[in-house]
């Protein structure tokens, strides 16, 4: 019952996050997006993934709210309250597709990897050099805030 | 509950912001709810059937799509604060005006 609640508000924010005029607003709806994400995967024993999605969601909606308000102008008009109830009503009866409907899947052919496994042991050099790619790219942005604050170009 | 349903519904979501939304920062929002479907169904699929291995991928793929992300929407800030507007229209309306202009110089 709670997966189908969860799937439900998803279906909602998601279409909230594209239909609302404010795009402060429309950042919200997607924080909403992914927190039902992340908790349909923690209830479905995802649960490092849903740790991932959590701590990767904030950095991003941080970052979003900050551009959010940079780029957003006075919307012309905004959402009427009409206009939003209708939204969530047409989302809704969408969400009722994935309660209802079921496609049939070939039976399951895992190796039966468990995730510390398959992280540690099978990914670990793309662990690494992911770690290397993140860590030159943040010494690159702080140098280039270094030359700017200096004033150098 | 069909997590292949709830997915494709989701990629049906933001393809049609991405098809209509004029806003830039609606189009990332587009992009964003798109990621997050193709998430959704590699997850699901492999917890379901106990492949670790999937949900590795996945936490690789988090970092690299946040990494892109950051990436988008710094260039998204720039040419916001270039041209003065997030408008998709009035940008492909200024870069025509401006090959226009190249072009009578020519």
């Amino acid at each position: 019952m709670i997966l189908e609640v969860l799937s439900v508000g998803l279906i909602i924010s998601a279409c909230l996050a594209i239909f609302l005029d404010e795009a402060v607003y429309s950042v919200v709806a997607l924080a909403g997006t992914f927190m039902f994400t992340a908790l349909l995967f923690l209830l479905n024993g995802a649960v490092y993934v849903a740790i991932f999605q959590f701590a990767v969601g904030i950095g991003t909606l941080a970052v979003l709210f900050l551009s959010g308000e940079m780029l957003s102008e006075k919307p012309k008009q905004k959402t009427s309250l009409k206009s939003a109830l209708t939204v969530i009503v047409v989302s809704a009866v969408l969400s009722l597709f994935p309660i209802f409907l079921s496609v049939p899947l070939s039976a399951a052919s895992g190796s039966g990897v468990p995730f510390g496994e398959a992280l540690w042991d099978l990914r670990a050099p793309d662990i690494v050099l992911q770690g290397l790619v993140i860590m030159t790219v943040a010494i690159g942005i702080a140098i280039v805030l270094y030359e700017r604050k200096n004033g150098g170009d | 509950m069909d997590f292949v349903i709830l997915s494709l519904i989701m990629l049906a979501i933001g393809i049609y912001g991405l098809l209509t939304q004029r806003h830039l920062l609606k189009v990332f929002v587009s992009v964003e709810l798109i990621a997050t479907a193709a998430t959704l169904n590699f997850v699901m699929l492999a917890s379901s059937m106990g492949l670790g291995l999937g949900e590795a991928f996945m936490v690789l793929a988090f970092s690299t799509d946040t990494a892109v992300s950051g990436v988008i929407l710094a260039l998204l800030v720039i040419v916001s604060k270039k041209y003065g507007t997030s408008d998709m229209d009035e940008l492909m309306k200024l870069e025509t005006e401006k090959l226009d202009e190249e072009e009578d110089a020519d």
